[in-house]
């Protein structure tokens, strides 16, 4: 008497040889199953991860950002719309922040910056990010000129450059003291880019931005859920969009493993018809084909998903990036934190292998329990 | 779009301004302390966070003011052997400024569309001032002090 095991390990054993005397086949299967997988897993786990990233940075932004509009557009706001500001009930601080980007000309590159008080920079003297440094050349301590409105360039030295380890946001970042911010953009005195708002009890936050859209008609309160809300749909988005590409290698994956797996040539029906006719149950075949399927499925799905969490976190996704990250002409150098989401694979697992394998079965199990006879005859 | 893209080009900027929401993060509330009545984790909810003192030196977490209350009114119902002679502070938090507040000397707000993780709370204020303002912001019923609050005002 043979146990249950054994029956599975024999008719695996049965799958594997019958899977191994149509070699060039089944490898064809194999290698376009875990593409598809890869290319889908990889997807996957490169949105997630860029998501977090996101997410991450936005944790520490301020909890509102307000905005002056002048004919729609944004302007500088007038510094004494943060009394008024600071005067509504809940709120702790309003920050003034003066910030702007910088046009390179020389590279063609987009520079964010930054006026801060930190001890940091001092006149004369500013700290830069690592995709700065790297598009100009620069080392600390280095002189860089930045054209400015009046005759005379600004020449600034490079105090510091920030480790470009892990920040999407930081590679084109350059830091200098409001003074020199001044001068570079001859920009006006008493006038900021916009406000950086702190209420103590998050709760009130929207009645805050309520309260300051009503007091200055001609303000913008932009709340910090509502950027994420935005990065994430942002993000979602592109996703999306890189999916609709792949769309069309996608379907003609199911065509091909729909007439792979549904389909049974005259050679696979006698082969059943001859199983059936020496003795085996239909519920052996079935349990067969199962096992076929699995041996297929299995390693595919396991490849592809190494193989794409190998390409998304340790070679930071290139087949991926240029379309995702952003329009920069500076990318951030940056490698992703490695999480993998057990949901998504599950979800990516019932999408792909299980309606396979139940593919597989259903039109051997037709033949199955047909009359081993007419199996071998038709 | 041209709103998103400016929305998302200010958040370049928005890492710079950390220091202030960092330490707005400090709460003194134990990860692990549950609300004396309800059971659930005070520290995920610091703005609500209360306390109560007893004389043997222990300190009740609760997750609202309205849970504080209940326990205050049932002491020996939650904490057996307890009497609500023995608490002898309660402490709540002040809406705007999240700052402890003596519960006795607290104005509370109620039926406002505030609400906690209890639902419908007493929202505890300093002033009378800052009372006045939130219940007219946010369509609060009635402003009432410690001594008038009644098991049945916070059911």
């Amino acid at each position: 008497m043979i146990t249950t095991r054994e029956r599975h390990r024999n008719i695996l054993d049965f799958a594997l040889s019958s899977l191994g005397r149509r070699a060039g086949r089944n490898l064809s299967l194999l290698t376009m199953y875990c593409l598809l997988i890869f290319v889908l897993a990889s997807l996957l786990f490169f949105v997630s991860a860029l998501k977090r990233e996101a997410a991450r940075l936005l944790e520490d932004a301020p909890d509102l950002v307000v905005q002056r509009l002048v004919a729609g557009r944004q302007d500088l706001i007038p510094e004494n719309y943060g009394a008024g500001i600071a005067a509504i009930r809940g709120v702790a601080h309003v920050e003034p922040r003066l910030w702007g980007y910088y046009f390179d000309s020389w590279n063609g590159a987009n520079y964010t910056v930054i006026a801060s008080d930190k001890p940091t920079v001092k006149d004369g003297i500013a700290a830069i990010g690592s995709g700065v440094a790297r598009s100009r050349k620069i080392h600390a301590g280095e002189l860089f000129p930045l054209r400015s409105p009046g005759t005379e360039p600004l020449l600034l030295e490079v105090g510091a450059i920030f480790p470009g380890t892990s920040d999407l946001m930081a590679a084109d970042l350059i830091i200098l003291t409001p003074s020199d911010f001044h001068t570079l953009f001859n920009f006006p005195q008493g006038k900021f880019t916009d406000l950086a708002v702190t209420v103590t009890n998050r709760k009130e936050l929207p009645m805050v931005a309520a309260k300051i859209a009503a007091l200055y008609a001609d303000s913008r309160p932009i709340l910090k859920s509502e950027i994420q809300r935005t990065y994430q749909s942002i993000f979602d988005w592109r996703g999306g969009m890189i999916l609709l590409v792949l769309l069309s290698a996608v379907l003609s994956f199911i065509i091909f493993a729909w007439d792979r797996a549904t389909g049974l040539s005259a050679e696979e029906r006698k082969e059943i018809g001859i199983l059936k006719s020496i003795g085996w149950d239909t519920s052996d075949v079935l349990l067969l084909k199962f096992w076929e399927g699995c041996a297929i499925s299995l390693p595919a799905f396991l490849c592809g998903v190494i193989a794409a969490y190998c390409h998304v976190f340790f070679f930071s996704a290139p087949f991926f990036s240029p379309v995702l990250k952003g329009w920069s002409i500076l990318y951030p150098q940056f490698q992703l934190v490695p999480v993998v989401d057990i949901s998504q694979l599950l979800v990516l697992f019932f999408f792909t292998v299980v309606p396979y394998i139940t593919a597989t079965i259903i039109p051997n199990w037709r033949t199955a329990t047909m009359d081993p006879d007419a199996a071998m005859r038709s | 779009m041209k709103n998103i893209t400016t929305l998302c080009l200010t958040i370049a900027l928005f890492w710079t301004t950390t220091l202030l929401a960092a330490d707005k993060g400090a709460s003194p509330v134990p990860a692990t302390a549950k609300c004396a009545v309800c059971g659930m984790f005070v520290a995920k909810y610091p703005e609500w966070a209360s306390t109560a003192r007893f004389k043997d030196g222990t300190l009740s977490y609760y997750d609202g003011p309205k849970d504080m209350f209940n326990h205050y009114f049932n002491t020996t119902r939650y904490t057996p052997g307890k009497q609500q002679a023995d608490i002898i502070t309660l402490t709540v938090k002040d809406y705007y400024s999240l700052t402890p507040l003596d519960a006795k000397t607290a104005y509370y707000v109620i039926g406002s569309d505030v609400s906690g993780p209890m639902g419908q709370e007493l929202v505890p204020f300093r002033t009378e001032k800052d009372a006045r303002a939130f219940k007219m912001d946010h369509k609060g019923k009635r402003i009432i002090r410690f001594a008038e609050v009644t098991p049945l005002s916070i059911k």
